[in-house]
């Protein structure tokens, strides 16, 4: 056990990380806001940490907690900038924004090092603060997901209309998820550099985006449990697919594709249904006596309140 | 100066034909393709594994090419994007997981590339053409130039017209504007929707061949710089506006070319993604695209 862990440390680690970048996507998603802005924060936090590492010897508790805190006022900022704009063209305008950030880094000279990037950001972080700082954010996304907070939420996303016609104030739900958006995006960046040690430009790229956006499909974007399911699936695939060897890109390209036409809810999506079905037939069974009419009639009659 | 105005020309020409295909399939049956940029350079890949068998002059180069990317985008949408229309059931949830399957679709062609070439670029070395340099007022051209803007501006102006003017144009943007309206009308979505992603295709098929001549070489990663380039274009041109892709693509293409020109070449890039995001923030319809009316 000891010797699994030390030898998967490096996974383990990136697990918690990604987590966190895939919940900067899907906190936003769930408020049906399609926004990328987290993992442009994700790249501020990362070189944040970096420069206050480097240049100015912060310790890595002050660090990280500039990074969330810029993250997070940076992407608020941006919220009240675009929010008017939803759907795909929101989604874009935030990708064009972390591809933006990577352009000015390249462009930072000294502060961001250049094409070359910052190196020597060596955190003290170990495995135990990444597990607490995942519990806490985890225990908080919970609060938001249960009861009425979580309900309305939801409205938001399903209905903005209705929302507002029941008073739900749905501009302030939107900011906020780009705010806590952008302390996850900073807080992740920020812990993945100090625990490599290095940030470069390249860092910060389409595939990061992608990534998140892949791990939420797949997992599920209603809840943190997908986010988690699919940060599972895509850190650990590789090691997984080791057996496929160079063939690897090519599975991971063919189970997205068809996560994105099978699985419209994602892992978690086809669980919660496959589950309700399942109560759903058990109930039937137990409800219709032995010269009841035949299962499908009875199907629906069901059917209806589905 | 006038140079600089040339090679701008060109490199719209390649960006517009790329951005008409992207735009094409988007406007009117609804479908972003993320996997455009991927099937663009593995056209280009697949005309550059069959010329290092056989020496092909340039047009049966460019042909292959254009079969290969309209077989790639028909398969796509076979394989993937019709499932997701015909399985969705509203069209927002299907935006998204249309964005999915493309980005799961556009892994496989770049995998298959970067593990051929290594991921080095490639370009099309065993065909027999060969590039004249000639001279006209004092600039410098190559035959290839010449091609692209010819077929750039062609097919730019023809799709425009034939959107605008043919029954099936009609037929497309009435999907584009309201589907279910369009289908009670006799419209045959299905079958449009396959002949659109084919088109769409080939003209991915027909930029990659073309870039790939002008540069000499491609490397496998080029398909996602492009992909965010087109979106700049059909932003700022405005979505359902054939016209503005054509303009979008050649201020693109010259907004580059006087960066580079001003020897600013890292701030490349910075170009798209700042005109997507000024676009959306200040005119989120694009030059000349319609205010979309849509609830909520």
């Amino acid at each position: 056990m000891i010797d699994w862990y030390f030898s998967h440390i490096v996974l383990i680690q990136s697990t918690f990380t990604t987590l966190l970048l895939a919940l900067s996507v899907q906190v936003p998603l769930r408020a049906g806001v399609f926004s990328f802005a987290g993992v442009g924060c994700y790249g501020i936090g990362g070189y944040l940490a970096a420069i206050g590492m480097v240049h100015y010897g912060l310790s890595t508790a002050t660090a990280i907690l500039l990074a969330a805190v810029a993250g997070g006022a940076v992407a608020y900022a941006l919220g009240l900038l675009i929010q008017r704009l939803t759907g795909l063209y929101l989604a874009m305008a935030t990708v064009a924004f972390t591809l933006i950030i990577s352009v000015l880094v390249v462009n930072g000279g000294d502060l961001t090092g250049g094409a070359s990037g910052l190196f020597g950001a060596l955190g003290m972080l170990d495995t135990g603060h990444l597990l607490a700082v995942v519990v806490v954010v985890v225990a908080a996304l919970t609060f938001t997901e249960l009861g009425p907070l979580g309900r309305r939420i939801e409205a938001v996303r399903e209905d903005p209309e209705l929302a507002s016609a029941m008073g739900i104030d749905v501009a302030r739900y939107r900011r906020a998820t780009f705010a806590v958006s952008g302390m996850l995006g900073g807080l992740s960046g920020s812990m993945t550099v100090l625990l490599r040690s290095t940030v470069t430009p390249d860092d910060i790229n389409f595939h990061l985006v992608v990534l998140a956006l892949t791990i939420i499909i797949v997992g599920g974007s209603r809840s943190w449990i997908g986010a988690l399911i699919g940060t599972v699936i895509f850190v650990w695939m590789p090691e997984v697919l080791a057996f496929v060897g160079e063939w690897e890109d090519v599975v991971y390209g063919v189970l997205v594709a068809a996560a994105a036409v099978y699985l419209p809810g994602g892992v978690t999506g086809a669980a919660v249904d496959g589950y309700r079905k399942y109560r759903r037939k058990r109930r039937e069974a137990a409800a219709s006596p032995p010269d009841a009419p035949p299962p499908q009639q009875a199907a629906a009659a069901v059917g209806g309140d589905s | 100066m006038a140079q600089h105005i040339l090679n701008a020309v060109a490199l719209g020409s390649v960006y517009l034909v790329f951005a008409l295909g992207m735009a094409l399939a988007w406007s009117t049956i609804g479908i972003l393709n993320f996997a455009h940029g991927a099937t663009f350079m593995f056209s280009a890949f697949t005309a550059h594994v069959i010329t290092q068998q056989v020496a092909l002059p340039m047009p049966a180069v460019v042909l292959i090419a254009v079969a290969a990317g309209a077989l790639i985008a028909t398969l796509t949408q076979v394989l993937a994007f019709g499932p997701i229309m015909r399985r969705a059931t509203e069209h927002r949830a299907a935006e998204l997981r249309i964005l999915i399957g493309g980005i799961g679709v556009a892994a496989i062609p770049l995998a298959i590339a970067e593990r051929v070439t290594a991921s080095a670029p490639f370009g099309f070395r065993g065909s027999t053409y060969q590039a004249q340099v000639f001279e006209v007022f004092g600039l410098r051209m190559t035959t290839t130039v010449l091609v692209i803007v010819v077929a750039g501006i062609g097919i730019g102006v023809g799709v425009w017209r034939w959107l605008a003017t043919s029954r099936q144009g009609l037929a497309l943007r009435a999907i584009g504007v309201d589907s279910e309206t369009a289908s009670l009308m006799g419209v045959d979505r299905a079958t449009l929707a396959l002949g659109t992603m084919a088109t769409s295709g080939a003209l991915a098929g027909l930029a990659g061949a073309l870039l790939t001549f002008q540069l000499g070489a491609i490397a496998p990663a080029s398909g996602d710089q492009l992909l965010i380039k087109a979106f700049a274009i059909v932003v700022l041109g405005g979505l359902g506006s054939m016209g503005g892709v054509i303009v979008g693509a050649f201020v693109l293409a010259g907004a580059e070319t006087f960066v580079l020109a001003m020897n600013q070449g890292t701030w490349v890039d910075a170009v798209s993604f700042g005109l997507i995001f000024l676009v959306l923030l200040l005119r989120p319809q694009g030059l000349f695209g319609r205010k979309e009316v849509r609830r909520t």
